[in-house]
């Protein structure tokens, strides 16, 4: 699913040091404001977004609609 | 000492609804809309509530995108 | 005729005055004289060539449960630390009704992953009220506790299980005023709130469901006893922190407070995160508010197994997609030579040694003892294997169960760390001592501040950081008889040797009740501790002596 022109998309992931000492999901939101914003989801909430994307990799994030990150929470 | 301008958020009140809180915060705008406009820039809340959707007295909700 | 005198040291007094060659005087528990000391003692130390400082002050920590057991929070004392403030994040153990017990284990269990023998078999739960805890702790402290009060269980007192429910009314807000200020009268230092906990099951802790409203009410009483107000933000999320910051400014002027937050870090993917924050804090202090943002000295560090979902080989799509498979779709695939040559060829073409080699094998769980503490390269090296081929194969041999460490992933750029804790805003703290009990060790960040930052990159001279977690500390947090090296405070004085007091390596230890584990790191280089005049440490031992004391 493509995401509408004006809704947030992400921009870029990249795993970041949980203070717990878990991997966590730190995304990019470029919004239609044309500002980016940083999201850090936990290491469930991250790895449930590369389900609901269907991506193994980090890179297979980019592009994808910020819906994709409340799917199924 | 003037404090530079930062995101705008509020609070949510006793019981308050996302719909209700979307309606307070940016009444121009059809419910539906607003709705994905808060949510979208409250990922933290959205995201990884449990139970999902539970608002919290405690909870920062912005009521704008970042600033760019 | 001295109690005792510790002799020849360079005395750092926590003032951030230049360190000096001289004595330190102690009698009845207080320092009765700094400087060329004439006279006798019952008892000298010789501290030549070694640093005479206050003893070290640890103001975000839950050692809540351990003291009943343990009043020296080990090993907190031993790295030089005389006084700890539990009782963070909106949680402590008073005060708690009979009834409410199991819902506020749940809690602690969920921060400080404390075996459930911590709470049934160790001590003897004997209070409800604040006044009967600090009892409790009171009877065997070799070190000093100053305990905030957890917003979480005074709503929890209050409201019952609706404090995880709703929003508190009139009534209810002027009862935990009430209640607040039985607390703080029975020596509470002041209040905690969490904006990020969690109990066991996922639910926010009580303090969350809380509007401004109720904390401003509570932040009243804490204006009434001049008591500080303790607040965990989320993490990362600088927009949200400023929000936080703002909201505990308003507090801070509204009624006369000093607030702190915690944590507070740094990271490669966030690098606005501190510069924002503190920018913010910078203009709140300037309008008067006091706003302290309490910063970790340790880097973070990740650990993951093969038998839990991880995100960790999310750089690693092979990987990533087998491992967050069911264990036995997960082992079928890890015991298929060909697919395992795949993921060792995704590794590099070293075989991960780079990607890999760093990793530490923690213990703990069935990772064998041998190989406890080793580096994953050293352990490839021995059995003749690649990295990546070894880590499956450790794995695999003990049902998964082998956690690894990947050191130092966040908050580690000591350039960038270092003038961040320099900075005259930031309290350096929030250790979290006492928690994450078997995820890592939260001990030694003071040694790790002067080995990293005073030796290494010459961030702090000695008596910058020495006054960082004493003086300074004290002056936040108000604790007026302790932080300096100075004629009638408490005589709270820690011996170290300032080339090499660092942390040593993190370990496993089984010494939890029920044998339960947790990760501890020693101390290095810290010689003699003294709490309220009394050697309570000294030559790599704990001494009996029990002069620790609840204070504000
Ligand atoms: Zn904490």
């Amino acid at each position: 699913m493509t995401p509408r022109a004006d809704e947030p998309v992400i921009v870029s992931a990249d795993l970041v040091a949980g203070h717990d000492g878990s991997t966590e999901l730190l995304v990019r939101l470029r919004h239609p404001n044309g500002a980016e914003g940083p999201v850090v989801l936990d290491e469930e909430t991250g790895l449930r977004l590369m389900k609901n994307c269907g991506a193994a990799g980090l890179g297979e994030l980019v592009g994808q609609s910020w819906r994709r990150i409340v799917e199924g929470s | 000492m003037q404090l530079t301008r930062q995101r705008r958020f509020v609070t949510p009140g006793p019981d308050e609804t996302v719909e209700a809180l979307a309606l307070r915060a940016l009444p121009d705008q059809p419910v539906e809309t607003a709705v994905d406009a808060i949510k979208s820039w409250n990922l933290h809340i959205f995201a990884m509530r449990k139970p999902a959707g539970l608002l919290l007295g405690s909870d920062v909700v912005f009521v704008e995108p970042p600033l760019s | 005729m001295f109690d005792v005198i510790v002799r020849n040291g360079l005395v750092v007094d926590g003032s951030g005055a230049q360190a000096f060659k001289g004595d330190v005087a102690v009698k009845d528990g207080r320092i009765a004289a700094v400087g060329a000391v004439q006279g006798e003692a019952r008892q000298e130390i010789d501290a030549g060539g070694r640093v005479v400082a206050p003893g070290f002050i640890d103001p975000h920590t839950h050692f809540d449960v351990q003291l009943l057991w343990d009043g020296a929070a080990r090993p907190a004392l031993e790295h030089g630390v005389t006084c700890i403030v539990p009782g963070n994040c909106s949680l402590s153990l008073a005060p708690l009704r009979a009834g409410d017990r199991r819902q506020v284990v749940g809690m602690f269990q969920q921060i400080e992953e404390m075996p459930p023998e911590a709470f049934t078999t160790a001590f003897d739960w004997s209070w409800e009220d604040f006044a009967g805890y600090r009892a409790a702790i009171e009877k065997a402290l070799s070190i000093n506790v100053a305990p905030l009060v957890g917003h979480s269980v005074i709503r929890l007192w209050v409201m019952g299980p609706a404090s995880q429910q709703r929003a508190a009314t009139a009534d209810e807000i002027a009862a935990m005023q009430d209640l607040l200020r039985e607390c703080l009268a029975a020596g509470a230092v002041g209040l905690s709130t969490s904006f990020v906990d969690t109990d066991e099951n996922g639910r926010p802790v009580p303090s969350r469901f809380a509007q401004f409203e109720e904390l401003d009410a509570l932040c009243a009483v804490l204006g009434e006893f001049d008591r500080m107000l303790q607040c965990v933000p989320e993490f990362f999320a600088t927009d949200i922190t400023i929000a936080r910051i703002d909201q505990l400014a308003e507090l801070s002027l509204k009624h006369g407070i000093t607030t702190t937050f915690s944590p507070v870090f740094d990271n490669a993917a966030t690098p606005d995160n501190v510069p924002r924050i503190m920018a913010r804090v910078e203009e709140q202090f300037a309008r008067g508010a006091k706003v302290w943002p309490q910063m970790q000295t340790r880097p973070l560090d990740l650990s993951f197994s093969f038998l839990r979902p991880s995100l960790y080989f999310a750089r690693l799509p092979r990987w990533s997609r087998i491992l967050r498979q069911d264990l036995d779709v997960k082992l079928h695939a890890l015991r298929d030579p060909e697919t395992v040559a795949k993921m060792v060829a995704d590794a590099g073409p070293d075989g991960g040694d780079k990607m890999l080699g760093r990793l530490i094998c923690r213990g703990g769980d069935a990772a064998p003892a041998a190989m406890v503490g080793r580096t994953l390269r050293d352990i490839a090296a021995e059995r003749g294997q690649s990295c990546a081929q070894a880590l499956i194969d450790l794995s695999l041999e003990n049902g998964l169960d082998v956690a690894f460490l990947d050191a130092s992933l966040g908050h580690e750029n000591s350039e960038r760390i270092g003038p961040m804790l320099a900075h005259p805003l930031v309290h350096i703290g929030a250790s979290d001592g006492g928690a994450h009990l078997a995820s890592f060790s939260t001990y030694g960040d003071t040694g790790y501040l002067f080995s990293e930052f005073v030796r290494k990159t010459g961030a702090m001279s000695l008596e910058q950081a020495v006054a960082k977690i004493t003086g300074e500390t004290a002056d936040i947090w108000g604790l007026k008889d302790r932080g300096r090296l100075k004629p009638g405070l408490a005589a709270d004085i820690v011996v170290f040797d300032p080339d090499t007091i660092d942390r040593e390596a993190e370990l496993p230890a089984f010494d939890m009740p029920g044998d339960g584990m947790r990760y501890v790191r020693a101390a290095r280089g810290v010689e003699t501790v003294l709490v309220n005049g009394q050697i309570a440490y000294a030559d790599g031992a704990y001494t009996a002596a029990r002069a620790g004391v609840v204070c504000v």
